[in-house]
């Protein structure tokens, strides 16, 4: 018996799973301060910075929490359609 | 740092009101208003600072520190120092404390709670509420958080004594940055000024940052040029900047010590194999480069969190390969030095799984022993999922053991065994010396004496150690061996070996200086003196609690065990009020609950003292509850026979007879031939209008023929039988009985058999002048007629000169009406001696007569008093 382990997803409550998310930052982040962001991909949007990436929940607010520890100015937490598995032959095509 | 004299004047305003909130993001100079506002000069107020430690889970370090800081502002350290932590940790009666510590405070106290955000335990938050919302007057709060919290202040909202501090009121104005530039030397333009202004957005951090950049610049206005036509975020551009300016050594240690949450020379040298970082910290410091002292000698330091954790971000990126070894080495300078949770914390971060496992599993006893049981659960989080270590398992068996999941603890020690046999021989030892511990709190809160025995062998031989660390935690290990073997043989029947035991648990843990282990062990021996004189009982039991109220412990569940054997003593001696008033104290001690040992002699205690009051009804409840909870336990059970025979004796007197003689069928043959279940059989067959057969099973009692668990169960069958010679008629023998009675009662001064048993009439039948017992003849019938129940409603005050041995003596005869000679022939003194006794009583006592005087001593304790010596 595997003594009780909790691993980082949550099985209990709606956990949707993960979704696309971009997150809009005022300024533009640097390579040190991207490194704190691992999970995610940039881009500069004038004087914005996109950060984009697959997050479940834990780790949309790990982001979040990483955001104000650093000092940032966040502007916008944008959600795209959830992601899922990719379609098996035969699946119709989602919208 | 310059004077905001504004935002001084709002903080002041908001002050006012009970709770402040100052609510903004990191840097936004939060820390520096709260320090500028308690330096100024003429500040009336007592300061109480708690800064939150980073990711704070251990909501009792938590408390801890803010008891501390409340002791240290009002000068109230008493006696032992720091507060110590506790393996049961009680968090309500940890913020009553605090409410009454600062209740004490003589004049206006300002609790300020620093990094509050960093708390992250939900039952540390919800008990602040109830802190914040109960403030005494005189008392304020201010907490600083980088963002809002869930405390539900909706209460002080409304009655206006909330108020809110937020960014926009943190931000420099124009004014105030060329105040900043200016107090740093720095000559730059107005429009450079507002320029600067403006990108930084008067972000308290950026335009300190900039500052540290600007002094000694060689061109100020290009600099706040390049800086404005820059995209980056403000932190990154000037901590680049920052750093870039700073001398190579004072980048290395900023770079290498970043890791770290306190910094000191030491550290410093260590990490960046160079000397000088002392000096270096210091000049840092006074170039208010984010770097503050933590102690007035300036000796260690810790860099503003945000400022860190950029620094550390930049290190990563320079020097990847660098950082598990900086945290290796910093393990190894907290591991010299006995920090145990900071060595396994940076173990964790260099990735070395394995051994961060095994420092943890070394260490989680004294840690425990030290209350750091939530430091520890958070440390085993910390591990990654998947990758299982067997070390981890003796760690989750004492955390599971701790919540009273006994499964789970089985289980997990049952892991940890199999793994320490395949263990290195050094380790092997300790690890099977650590788990035979486990196993013994185990069995011990199971309540089975003969597992507790098979792991007293690892106890008697003695351990072959190397390291001063395994003698520590072989220390440890032995007391808290001790403490459990000695309270599991307190609950069986050996108790000779108990107080032995337990008694060696005590002096050990006193001199290893594990003050909770002493109090434990004197509580359980408290408990486990039944069989001594109820004098010394209560002795033991009063030692053991004063000990645990100068820790700061008097309403922990480690004490309860010596609150209850008091609270019996009391009640045996006819001492209803005072006894109660002990259960009561108990009741609150034991609200987070310890499991049905404890609280099934909390119910015989209450039942006891509600048959010696007469009142069968209630006592029949608590008597069940006892058998209920008795059943639940393994192994044979010390107060088994005691509560069973009380409880099939209540249910007689209550006319239940049907239901009793059920029970006592169901019951096998060796508990149904106790003593008491002998006289349980005795009070059904009274009650059933049998006294032959009451007479019978009483005799096998006194005939000696069946076990007893001590002399009060001899008592009981006296008076058994006297009752029922009296219903067959024989005066003589009851009257016989009932003097055997109280000789055997005499010296412990016993009361509550007679009162069980309602023996008012047999005593009442006795003749004052056939009884050696005058004196305690008259106290048991007063306190069954219930008359020192009446006299404690008044307070009279106490006598002017307290009265002397002698005089005591002869005030216990005053209620009986023995002439003085008769009293000077009983004590073997002189006529003389007595009327001179009695005339210093009647002076002291302020009367002129004897009823007077018996009054004026039942109102005052006196006659009860006597008893206890």
């Amino acid at each position: 018996m595997k003594p009780g382990h909790l691993t980082g997803l949550d099985h209990g409550g709606m956990d949707p799973g993960p979704a696309l998310y971009t997150i809009r930052i005022d300024g533009h982040l640097g390579a040190t301060m991207l490194s704190a962001f691992p999970a995610l991909v940039p881009r500069r949007r004038g004087r914005h910075t996109l950060l984009t990436g697959l997050l479940d929940r834990s780790a949309l607010y790990g982001v979040l929490g990483e955001i104000e520890a650093l000092g940032l100015n966040l502007l916008e937490v944008r959600r795209h359609a959830p992601h899922r598995e990719s379609p098996r032959p035969g699946d119709s095509r989602s919208p | 740092m310059i004077d905001r004299g504004d935002l001084l004047a709002a903080l002041d305003r908001a002050a006012a009101r009970k709770v402040t909130i100052i609510s903004a993001p990191a840097g936004s100079g939060k820390t520096s208003l709260i320090r500028a506002w308690a330096g100024r000069p003429g500040h009336s107020h007592q300061l109480a600072v708690v800064p939150v430690q980073r990711g704070q889970q251990d909501a009792q370090l938590f408390w801890l520190a803010l008891l501390d800081a409340v002791r240290q502002a009002t000068g109230a350290v008493r006696g032992a120092g720091p507060a110590a932590a506790t393996p049961d940790f009680n968090a309500r009666a940890m913020v009553d404390r605090v409410l009454s510590e600062l209740a004490d405070a003589r004049r206006d106290l300002t609790l300020v709670i620093d990094d509050l955000h960093e708390l992250t335990s939900l039952a540390a938050l919800a008990q602040l509420t109830r802190l914040l919302t109960n403030l005494p007057p005189g008392v304020h709060a201010i907490l600083a958080t980088r963002h809002d919290l869930r405390l539900r202040l909706q209460q002080l909202r409304l009655a206006g004594e909330l108020s809110e501090i937020r960014a926009p009121d943190l931000r420099f104005s124009e004014r105030e940055t060329r105040e900043l530039l200016d107090a740093s030397g720095i000559a730059l333009s107005e429009a450079g000024t507002a320029r600067l202004h403006q990108r930084t957005e008067g972000w308290a951090a950026g335009l300190r940052l900039a500052a540290i950049s600007l002094a000694g610049h060689p061109d100020p206005e290009r600099f706040v040029a390049e800086f404005s036509g820059s995209d980056r975020t403000v932190a990154e551009y000037l901590l680049a900047e920052m750093l870039d300016r700073q001398r190579g050594d004072v980048q290395r240690l900023l770079l290498r010590t970043c890791l770290l949450d306190r910094v000191n020379g030491e550290l410093g040298d260590l990490l960046t194999g160079r000397p000088g970082s002392e000096r270096i910290l210091l000049e840092l410091e006074d170039a208010n480069a984010f770097v503050v002292s933590l102690d007035p000698e300036r000796t260690s330091f810790r860099y503003h969190h945000l400022f860190a954790d950029l620094l550390r971000l930049e290190l990563r990126r320079r020097m990847p390969q660098q950082v598990p070894e900086l945290h290796r080495r910093a393990a190894s300078w907290f591991i010299q030095r006995g920090q145990v949770v900071d060595a396994i914390r940076h173990t964790q971060a260099a990735g070395d799984w394995p051994d961060a496992a095994r420092l943890l599993a070394d260490h989680s006893f004294s840690l425990t022993l030290d209350g750091q049981t939530q430091t520890i659960q958070a440390l085993v989080r910390a591990f990654p999922p998947g990758a299982d270590h067997p070390e981890l398992a003796l760690v989750r068996a004492m955390g599971d053991l701790g919540q009273g999941h006994l499964n789970e603890a089985a289980a997990h020690l049952a892991v940890a065994e199999t793994y320490a046999g395949t263990a290195a021989s050094d380790r092997r030892r300790r690890l099977r010396v650590a788990i035979a511990s486990l196993k013994l709190s185990l069995a011990r809160r199971r309540g089975h004496l003969a597992g507790v025995v098979e792991q007293v062998k690892f106890l008697d031989s003695p351990l072959t150690t190397q390291s001063d660390e395994d003698i520590a935690l072989g220390s440890d290990l032995r007391a808290v061996a001790l403490l459990n073997l000695g309270t599991v043989e307190a609950w069986s029947q050996a108790l000779p070996d108990a107080e032995r035991h337990l008694r060696e648990g005590a002096v050990l843990a006193r001199e290893i200086g594990r003050p909770y282990l002493e109090v434990g062990c004197l509580a359980q021996l408290g408990f486990a003196s039944k069989i001594r004189p109820f004098a010394t009982v209560q002795r033991r039991c009063l030692e053991a609690i004063a000990l645990a109220d100068r820790h700061g412990w008097a309403a922990e569940p480690v004490i309860a065990p010596a609150l209850i054997a008091l609270t019996g003593a009391l009640v045996w001696t006819g001492d209803f009020d005072e006894a109660e008033r002990w259960l009561q104290r108990t009741e609150q001690a034991l609200q987070t609950d310890t499991g049905p040992d404890i609280r099934l002699i909390m119910h015989l205690a209450g039942g006891i003292l509600h048959a010696g009051r007469g009142r069968n009804q209630q006592a029949l409840e608590e008597f069940s509850a006892a058998e209920y909870l008795r059943s639940q336990l393994e192994g044979s059970h010390s107060l088994a026979s005691e509560v069973t025979g009380w409880l099939l004796a209540t249910q007689a007197r209550l006319g239940m007879t049907g239901e009793a003689r059920d029970l006592l069928a169901a019951l096998d043959d060796e508990r149904a031939g106790s003593g008491e279940i002998r006289n349980a059989c005795a009070v059904i067959c009274l009650a059933e209008g049998d006294p032959a057969g009451a007479l019978r099973a009483a005799q096998d009692v006194l005939d000696g023929a069946v076990p007893v668990i001590g002399y009060v169960t001899v008592v009981e069958a006296q008076l058994l039988a006297g009752l029922a010679h009296r219903e067959l008629g024989d005066q003589r023998a009851a009257r016989q009985a009932a003097e055997r009675a109280l000789a055997l009662a005499e010296p412990d001064r016993l009361v509550l058999p007679f009162a069980m048993t309602g023996s008012r009439g047999l005593l009442e039948d006795l003749p004052r002048h056939e009884t050696a017992h005058g004196a305690l003849l008259t106290d048991i019938l007063d306190i069954m007629r219930g008359s020192s129940a009446a006299v404690g409603d008044r307070s009279p005050a106490p006598p002017a000169e307290e009265l002397s041995p002698g005089e005591l003596r002869v005030l216990r005869y005053l209620p009986t009406n023995l002439s003085r000679v008769e009293i000077a022939s009983e004590l073997s003194v002189s006529r003389n001696t007595v009327s001179t006794h009695i005339r210093n009583i009647y002076a002291k006592l302020g009367v002129s007569d004897r009823s007077s005087a018996v009054r004026r001593a039942r109102g005052l304790r006196l006659l009860s008093a006597g008893r206890m010596k």
